[in-house]
């Protein structure tokens, strides 16, 4: 357990026990008869410092939920591979992709969010895992898309975007299937014409294709991963972002079994 | 699952209310029963009702004592929810995970502040599907409750004193819940359905409602239904309520949160106001048979036990997975359901010995000694460790 939550902790007992005496008081009247974060972003920034003069880049991290879960492992093998790191992925969101009237009120909270933290952080690499809520014609999915790279490139940074691992298809899901599917095609083809400018990774290298197979490496929810999963894509990511941007990724050994593995989202997820 | 202690309470069709409506939620929390989860609209509605009936009551005597209403309260709830919060983080520490436990210690501080739906709406925990990882899930209704008691007889005793006062507080409560579905409506459309399903604001119509059957001009109008009629009535909004119940697929139907959930407190409240108005007719003699006024007289303490049990007891157990399980874990509820009422509920309540005057104060800080002394003895857990296989990451 590391030290912010060790203090988390023993405020959250002492807040108790006070609620306990507030309760207690109240019941004691009455048997006298007289009465009658977003803390899962701040956790995740990687510490600049040192490691960052090594590295010299500074990577933003977007999507949805499931990007979420892989955020604490990323951060953490970012970090000891002297990169700085900032997770702004959404849980319920993340989209940015201006499409239907489900994802457009998603989306218009993620562009304001993404404002603030290129002000605020001023990323050398923008990381966009496409989401599940991507949702919206091809075509608007690939000017969401370019508009992404316009942001980026304005900001002085480039644009990185990572296929979202397969996912189990439920009733949510099923009408979307469709924009689900042609998501990451209008990305790749928006990389495809960028000039370089935009790079696009297919992360069905990792995970596979079949949301079910145990290649996936799905939590119990058929969405999300656990520890195990987080981690493997951590180091599938920092390897690949290495080796476009000139770091060398660290080894697993000095970040995989790190405090990140105690994240609460995994105790959501039903994961050990 | 927490009713009133005055005459109104003891109207027997509306124990048997409760009993059925605490059996649908456990049958719900068991994946029995798809709309189960509408048993606590109908506790909601059921407590507004008996609340404001009380309240309007001492209005008309001419003033409403909120100290010692806030009192009876306490006395009524707390013991009960502090003995099953106390005795289930040293079950949690026993028999659960580490992230069941750390969720455990986590969301206590919330439980005692009566707030801890505004916690879990912070965690998001509908969008996560975690309440299986939260043995205190089920005590978000309870918080909405204790809110609403803190809140609505400071209207009443303002707004229900003298002539026209039932009146008064019907606008209020009418207006109140419209508020509260435009709330719904408002909330109802987002990822997170949380915000939705268990704000206090969003949930109020529930209770507003029932507080609006308990008003006079309603009572009249209840009072006034020919007998034959009530009971044909009460059959039809018990056969509407019972197929919703079976009908619903779960929290995230569609039209739940678009009006589906005040259509159904609007019939628990139409329900309730016949048979209140009328409970010695057959529809009223069939809700207060013996069964559901004795599963309601229980409902409390059963709502209580039922989740943690769900959560910490094997599966399978005793080699019974299945419909065996869930019979184990129901009969696991009743029996600490039973011990409960009778030990603590009960005593507390009727004021036994040992539980008024000097004894009850001493008892007071036995019982807060014991919980302090669990709350430290607790030790920390550590979830996630050894959850991640170095050697399979490194594997070429």
């Amino acid at each position: 357990m590391d030290k912010h939550h060790t203090t988390t902790r023993k405020t959250s007992r002492r807040a108790a026990l006070a609620a306990l005496l507030a309760a207690t008081a109240v019941t004691g009247a009455a048997l006298t008869g007289c009465g009658a974060g977003d803390a899962k972003d701040g956790g995740t920034k990687a510490d600049g410092g040192a490691a960052t003069a090594r590295a010299g880049k500074k990577i933003l991290w977007l999507g949805d939920s499931i990007a979420g879960a892989e955020a604490p492992p990323l951060a953490a093998a970012l970090k000891a591979s002297g990169v700085e790191f900032k997770n702004a992925s959404s849980d319920g969101g993340g989209t940015i992709v201006e499409g239907d009237k489900m994802s457009a009120p998603i989306a218009k909270d993620t562009w304001k969010g993404l404002a603030k933290n290129i002000d605020a952080f001023h990323p050398d690499v923008i990381a966009y895992q496409i989401t599940t809520y991507d949702w919206g014609s091809a075509e608007q999915q690939r000017a969401s898309y370019e508009k992404l790279a316009r942001t980026a490139q304005d900001a002085g940074a480039e644009l990185v975007i990572v296929s979202a691992p397969p996912f189990k298809i439920d009733d949510f899901y099923k009408k979307f299937a469709g924009a689900i599917a042609s998501a990451p095609k209008a990305a790749k083809e928006v990389a495809d014409r960028s000039g370089g400018k935009v790079r696009f990774l297919d992360a069905s290298a990792l995970w596979g294709t079949d949301a079910g197979a145990a290649k996936a490496q799905r939590s119990s929810d058929g969405i999300h991963s656990c520890q195990q999963g987080s981690a493997a894509f951590a180091k599938w990511l920092t390897g690949k972002l290495g080796s476009a941007y000139g770091f060398t990724p660290a080894a697993p050994e000095k970040w995989a079994a790190g405090s990140w593995t105690s994240d609460a989202r995994y105790g959501k997820l039903g994961c050990r | 699952m927490s009713g009133g202690t005055g005459p109104a309470a003891r109207v027997a069709p509306l124990d048997g209310l409760r009993g059925l409506a605490v059996a649908a939620v456990l049958l719900f929390h068991a994946g029995r029963l798809g709309g189960g989860f509408l048993g606590v609209d109908l506790f909601f509605v059921l407590s507004g009702f008996l609340i404001t009936g009380l309240l309007l009551a001492e209005a008309g005597r001419g003033r409403v004592g909120l100290a010692a209403f806030w009192g009876r309260r306490a006395r009524r709830l707390l013991p009960a929810l502090g003995v099953t919060v106390v005795a289930t983080l040293v079950l949690a520490w026993a028999f659960g995970t580490p992230s069941v436990l750390l969720f455990a210690l986590d969301d206590v501080p919330w439980v005692a502040a009566q707030a801890v739906n505004w916690h879990f709406i912070g965690e998001q925990i509908g969008y996560w599907n975690a309440s299986g990882t939260r043995v205190f899930a089920h005590l978000w209704s309870i918080a909405v409750e204790w809110q609403f008691y803190l809140a609505w007889p400071l209207v009443v005793a303002l707004a229900g004193r003298g002539r026209g006062g039932h009146g008064r507080v019907a606008a209020l409560a009418a207006a109140g819940a419209a508020v509260s579905l435009a709330l719904m409506l408002a909330h109802g459309d987002a990822v997170d359905t949380t915000r939705a399903y268990e704000g206090t604001d969003t949930r109020a119509f529930a209770l507003l409602l029932g507080a609006l059957a308990a008003t006079a001009p309603l009572r009249r109008g209840f009072a006034r239904v020919p007998a034959p009629a009530a009971d044909g009535l009460c059959a039809a909004l018990a056969c509407g309520l019972g197929a919703a119940w079976v009908l619903t697929d779960g929290q995230n139907a569609p039209g739940l949160f678009r009006g589906g959930l005040f259509a159904h407190s609007a019939a628990c409240a139409l329900l309730i106001g016949l048979l209140a108005a009328r409970p010695d007719g057959r529809a009223g003699r069939l809700a207060g048979s013996a069964l559901p006024r004795r599963l309601g007289e229980l409902s409390y303490s059963l709502y209580l036990w039922h989740w943690p049990v769900y959560l910490l007891l094997p599966d399978p157990v005793f080699a019974l997975g299945g419909w065996g399980r869930t019979a184990v874990a129901i009969g696991v509820s009743l029996l600490a359901a039973q011990v409960t009422k009778t030990l603590v509920e009960d005593p507390v309540r009727y004021r036994a010995r040992w539980a008024s005057g000097r004894r009850g104060l001493l008892a007071l800080a036995a019982g807060l000694a014991v919980a302090a002394g669990v709350w430290a003895a607790v030790p920390q857990p550590h979830p996630g460790a050894g959850s991640v296989d170095i050697g399979r990451l490194t594997a070429p």
